[in-house]
């Protein structure tokens, strides 16, 4: 009989003496996450990896790493979070972990504007049968993607799909439908001189490329019906081509800065004024 | 039931079994304790202070040396936390830790060397040719060393460089090939002259670029000049004088942009050959660790 | 095969191992990087104000070149800064005679559609990087950047 007991009191013991560890660790865990509350993330990731180095059994495999991950995210050293949100996922025991890892990873991506990357890993996320309970917070950041991708209506059509998110649906709808087409600016141009321009609103460039077309297409032609041909080739050659030339290339260009405009007025205010969840 | 077992225990046997599981618990507890895992302790900030520092993170390794070193005195950890600085190319704060190592410390006459080195790479000023100086006349195992670093670092500048002989003193066969090369560049660069240039264009337009090896640049202002100048030509020819006075205007202006710009492109050329030098012997510096010991923290 | 990702991962991992740390050889804190992105279009210098006596008649020729010419008859210049920029710099840095003499040499340089990969350092997306300091035959104001590196100063 007190053989028995000398064994539960032996197993009391080892109980303790793993507790003890335990307990230091998750101390030391603890304080980590004190430092990244108080975003002192240089040092938080200081001793996170303190924490690891001690961590013999990798206990705290997943959540340091994953803190460190969100450390780096924070001080927009993504390259490091992205690395770190890898090994997290490596190390993650179960679903919820693998989701959270892989999520934030996505995310990072998209800060990062490596778009394809986080393209890939929402894709599979999408496909993992695991996931399925989660498929609206996976389309959510999907949505992202595609305005870091600068392709707005993407972004709209799954904002919108099932009212996924009405604010961002909108946004994303008026963004598009205020966007010019860049291929119409520039072969409008390439049929009327300066239509291009007119289209994006440059009607000053546009009356100025207009001009210049019709007086040098006039001097060509002239210079033709003359019988100055060498004129009329030198004219047209390195005159009227090269204001018909630049005309297009204007109204292209015009088209790509308005864009430009509208799109980073739509990300200053995600990034600023926007309530919801951000990547 | 109770009774029972209090009769058991009575026992001498039982007893004596008691006794020993006492003992366990006696031995267990401080080991309990122990799996405590104290992060601060002078030992474990040492052993993570390590980890880091083969891990190339030498800022946060340096942090944690330092807070070693308030608690326990170890010049072998001073030195490592310069090492770090160095490493990182912070060579100010590098050259303030190596200044800490006390002369009684083995690690007394690599530092001195490491110092140099800093010194070096902050800036080559008289305080480091004196620092080198005093190195060179000690009896420091590394007085050869900064004999070197001395010498190559001359390489830098126009002046102040000694004959051939003197210059190769301190360096070691297969090093001597090496300088050798770096010195007879150094005495004879490759240089373009800027007045040949100059010259040859002025007499044929665009054959100063092709002196200083601008082939393209040199063709083309050779048909520029020669385009215009033929088209004002014409022009008079034809009496067209308008025309003919513009392209005499615009061709003037390419034949003196030519000798120009022969001229501007032989400096560029020169200060070519400077750049590539100057890279080659940091290059070689490099190489060679700036003649200091390399040290493996990490095996 | 979940195995297989693992190492697949591990790998990537270590792949990227050698560049580790050098972010965290200085202190850094919270950083909040702007979501927009950058405009890359150059800006005109249309300042006006003047400096000499050549700048008086230079200045305002090359804004309306820009204005009636430059801007309209699309992007031709491969250099940064432009051929007219480069005109105007030079004046403002030397005098009139020997900017328009580096002009004509730049000019020169420009029509020569050959070996610029191997001769000049690349400015942005699509210019070379050929600064006036190289050209006013100051030795002092030199300053050599190998063909093929990417400069982004200024």
């Amino acid at each position: 009989m007190i053989f028995v007991s000398k064994k539960i009191f032996l197993l009391f013991i080892f109980f303790i003496a793993n507790g003890f560890a335990q307990i230091s660790l998750q101390q030391q865990f603890d304080y980590s996450n004190n430092l990244f509350n108080q975003e002192k993330y240089f040092d938080a990731i200081t001793e996170l990896k303190r924490l690891q180095f001690f961590d013999t059994e990798n206990i705290y495999s997943f959540k340091s790493n994953l803190l460190i991950g969100k450390s780096y995210k924070a001080g927009a050293k993504f390259d490091e979070a992205v690395k770190y949100f890898t090994l997290a996922e490596i190390n993650a025991r179960s679903d919820d972990e693998l989701f959270n890892s892989k999520v934030l990873n996505a995310r990072t991506n998209i800060l990062r504007r490596t778009t394809k990357q986080s393209e890939r890993i929402l894709n599979d996320l999408m496909d993992d049968p695991k996931f399925l309970s989660k498929q609206n917070e996976i389309k959510y950041w999907c949505g992202w993607n595609y305005i870091f991708n600068d392709d707005w209506d993407k972004a709209y059509e799954i904002f919108n799909q099932n009212n996924l998110d009405t604010t961002l649906a909108n946004l994303c709808k008026s963004v598009d439908d205020e966007m010019y087409s860049e291929k119409f600016a520039k072969y409008s141009s390439y049929i009327v001189p300066g239509f291009g321009q007119f289209y994006t609103g440059e009607y000053l460039s546009g009356a100025l490329s207009l001009s210049w077309n019709v007086l040098f297409g006039y001097l060509t032609i002239n210079s033709f019906i003359e019988d100055r041909v060498f004129d009329g080739i030198m004219v047209g050659n390195f005159l009227w081509l090269r204001f018909y030339s630049g005309n297009t290339q204007n109204a292209e260009k015009f088209a790509i800065q308005k864009n430009l405009q509208i799109s980073n007025k739509a990300l200053q205010y995600l990034q600023f004024n926007f309530a919801g969840e951000r990547p | 039931m109770n009774y029972l077992r209090l009769l058991e225990m009575t026992s001498l046997k039982k007893m004596s079994s008691l006794f020993k599981s006492l003992l366990i618990v006696y031995f267990f507890f401080p080991l309990s304790y122990s799996q405590q895992i104290d992060f601060q302790s002078p030992q474990n900030i040492k052993l993570f202070a390590n980890f880091l520092f083969c891990e190339k993170d030498y800022l946060r390794a340096v942090e944690e040396y330092q807070k070693y070193l308030q608690l326990i005195d170890d010049d072998s950890v001073q030195f490592k936390v310069a090492i770090g600085y160095s490493l990182m190319n912070d060579q100010t704060n590098a050259l303030s830790k190596f200044g800490l190592i006390k002369k009684t410390s083995v690690f007394y006459d690599a530092s001195k060397i490491q110092k140099l080195k800093s010194q070096f790479l902050i800036n080559i000023d008289s305080i480091f040719y004196q620092s080198a100086d005093l190195l060179i006349n000690s009896n420091s195992i590394y007085s050869n060393n900064a004999y070197k670093l001395k010498n190559t670092s001359l390489l830098f500048f126009d002046k102040n460089l000694r004959s051939k002989e003197n210059f190769l003193i301190p360096f070691g066969d297969d090093e001597k090939n090496k300088l050798s090369v770096f010195y007879n560049l150094k005495n004879n660069p490759p240089y373009k002259s800027e007045t040949l240039a100059g010259i040859f264009s002025a007499i044929i337009p665009g054959s100063g670029k092709i002196y200083t090896e601008n082939y393209g640049d040199g063709i083309t202002a050779f048909l520029l000049t020669g385009l215009f100048t033929y088209l004002a030509y014409t022009n008079f020819e034809h009496d067209h004088p308008t025309r003919a006075w513009i392209f005499t205007a615009l061709g003037s202006g390419f034949y003196a942009g030519n000798v120009y710009g022969s001229i501007a492109s032989a400096q560029i050329f020169n200060a070519k050959v400077n750049f590539d030098f100057n890279e080659g012997v940091k290059l070689f510096l490099q190489e060679q660790n700036y003649f200091t010991p390399s040290y493996d923290f990490c095996k | 095969m979940i195995i297989n990702k693992k190492y697949y991962l591990l790998f990537l991992f270590f792949l990227q191992f050698s560049s580790y740390a050098q972010t965290d050889w200085v202190r850094w804190e919270k950083f909040d990087p702007t979501y927009q992105k950058q405009d890359s279009y150059l800006q005109r210098d249309y300042d006006l104000s003047i400096n000499s006596v050549s700048g008086l008649i230079v200045k305002p020729v090359i804004n309306a070149y820009w204005f009636f010419v430059s801007d309209v008859d699309g992007a031709n210049c491969p250099f940064y800064p432009s051929c007219s920029s480069f005109l105007a710099q030079s004046i403002k840095e030397t005098n009139l005679l020997q900017g328009v003499a580096m002009f004509f040499d730049r000019f020169t340089r420009d029509t020569n559609v050959f070996g610029r990969l191997e001769h000049y350092p690349i400015y942005g997306k699509n210019h070379f990087y050929d600064p006036i300091a190289l050209y006013t035959l100051d030795k002092e104001k030199i300053k050599i950047i190998p063909a093929k590196t990417f400069v982004n100063v200024e």
